[in-house]
């Protein structure tokens, strides 16, 4: 292999120099000690509108039309030529002739290489004014979708406030006590879904704590069922925990359910007591139950009537995969409804994984 | 329901859904309160406000055509009508703490809403021996003008 004489190849290097500079995809500037360009690249030249007759020899603060000439850049390339510094990503506004104002970002470097003499600064210019605009538009759309789910909750809650005034009013004006019965039922069912929307609301995420929404259920269902709330208390224990704002809806109406029949039938006669509602976990796990110490199950079971809540108890509890227990509470009833999906076979790993994962507490 | 007063404390219910209003008015109706003419237009709530003075005014923030709730419990505040807003607009209810006594936010039951009413009277004639509904959020009560005051 033939050796280039020393001439030709100082030659080739500068050429090489000037072809990597003026072939950048990213706007960048080579410039000299006294801030003159030696060369530019060609996307310099598009993206900033600056003919290459304006560009190389000429002071690099008087390219284009002189927009260019601002204090800030000016100070900044002065610092890198002498060495005082290296500048990364500074934020710079340039006020573009034709096309306003660009948000800029400038890396400036003096560049070490073996010709003492002369000083060269590599200038690299990235213009990001278009890629900050995306990611406000981005960012404007996750706000928007915040306010949406918030309108969308909001009149979630109307039109059950609606529903529930128009059975409530129903109920008022009818003169049959059974229909007044059934509508005062279906009332509590929607407060039921309705208490459900007002947690889901206040956490702003898809899981509900229970313990809360226990409550303000229990609370709302003996205001409007329990007459004299000395003799007949209502409460709620159980772990503390998250649940899924979906199984959450039917573990609601189940105890709604099962609380308006132990009012019914538990308590004959004006007759005291207590009814408890208990939620526990145990992993995927969980048992919902509700306890009185009322009178009892009647002992002739053909005397068990099973009316419409006991349906939706059944129909639910199948949903969620749970078995109803009945059970005598020596006083009283104790109804549990399990749910223990992990304890079988899984004939499909996959959706057993995916039940789990949908059913544990968040934490 | 309209001018003639009875004895009992007065209310006022500025709500654009009828429905809910009727529901509302007539379970407090039955607890013994008095209730003015229903309304869910900002103007027509405040003049029922300036010629009957009623002791609660609850108020939806969302009201007929674009009248705003809280634009109306700042004007009833004034007047020294205290305001206990019955919204699903909880956020917006909250930002306007300072204009209203307390926040029952719908989804409600009615008879959650009578104890609220039944609670917040109390309060404000220094009887705290009342149990507070949990769905009922009370504002800091400096919110509301003594009684006397209001004249």
């Amino acid at each position: 292999m033939a050796v280039d004489p020393p001439q030709v190849a100082e030659h080739a290097a500068l050429s090489l120099a000037m072809a990597v500079v003026v072939s950048s995809p990213s706007p960048l500037l080579l410039l000299d000690g006294d801030l003159n360009v030696v060369a530019a690249s060609a996307s310099f030249g598009l993206v900033f509108e600056v003919g290459p007759d304006d560009l190389v020899g000429r002071p690099v603060l008087e390219m284009g039309g002189g927009e260019w000439n601002i204090p800030q850049f000016r100070s900044l390339l002065e610092a890198t030529a002498s060495g005082v510094a290296n500048i990364e990503a500074y934020e710079l506004v340039l006020r573009h002739p034709g096309r306003g104002l660009r948000q800029l970002v400038i890396h400036a470097q003096r560049l070490v290489y073996l010709d003492l003499n002369h000083t060269r600064l590599m200038v690299a210019i990235a213009d990001v004014t278009d890629a900050r605009a995306d990611e406000k538009v981005k960012d404007d759309a996750l706000r928007q979708n915040v306010i949406l789910l918030q309108e969308v909750r909001h009149r979630v809650a109307n039109s059950l406030q609606i529903i529930a005034s128009v059975l409530l009013h129903n109920a008022r004006k009818t003169q049959s006590d059974e229909t007044r019965g059934h509508l005062k039922d279906a009332h509590s069912r929607v407060m039921s879904v309705a208490a459900l929307e007002r947690q889901l609301a206040g956490t702003g995420e898809g899981a509900v704590e229970l313990q809360p929404y226990f409550t303000s259920l229990c609370e709302s269902i003996a205001a409007s069922m329990i007459t004299d709330a000395q003799h007949l208390t209502l409460s709620v224990t159980g772990l503390e925990g998250m649940i899924d704002g979906r199984i959450s809806v039917s573990l609601g109406l189940i105890v709604t359910e099962l609380v308006i029949n132990a009012l019914k039938h538990a308590f004959p006669h004006g007759r005291g007591g207590r009814i408890v509602v208990d939620f526990e976990f145990r992993g995927p796990n969980w048992t919902l139950s509700v306890s009185d110490d009322g009178v009892g199950m009647p002992t002739d079971p053909t005397a068990i009537r099973t009316g419409l809540g006991t349906s939706i108890v059944a129909a639910l509890a199948q949903q969620l995969e749970a078995e109803v227990q009945t059970a005598s509470a020596h006083p009283g009833t104790r109804v549990s409804v399990t749910h223990s999906h992990i304890a079988l076979v899984a004939e499909d790993e996959q959706m057993l994984a995916v039940a789990v994962a949908r059913k544990r507490p968040a934490a | 329901m309209n001018a003639l007063r009875k004895p009992g404390p007065t209310l006022l219910i500025v709500e654009d859904e009828v429905l809910a209003a009727m529901a509302l008015r007539d379970e407090l109706e039955e607890a013994g309160y008095n209730v003015l003419n229903l309304t869910g237009h900002h103007q027509t709530a405040l003049a029922s406000a300036e010629a009957f003075t009623p002791d609660l005014a609850l108020v939806n923030i969302q009201l007929d055509g674009r009248d705003d709730g809280i634009a109306l419990a700042e004007d009833l505040k004034a007047l020294g009508v205290p305001v206990l807003f019955i919204s699903g607009q909880v956020s917006r209810a909250r930002s306007a703490e300072t204009v209203a006594i307390a926040s029952l936010p719908k989804p409600y039951s009615v008879t959650d809403a009578v104890m609220a009413v039944n609670y917040l009277l109390a309060l404000m004639s220094g009887d705290d021996s009342l149990p507070r509904p949990r769905i009922l959020e009370v504002f800091d009560l400096p919110g509301i003008r003594p009684r006397s005051d209001a004249a």
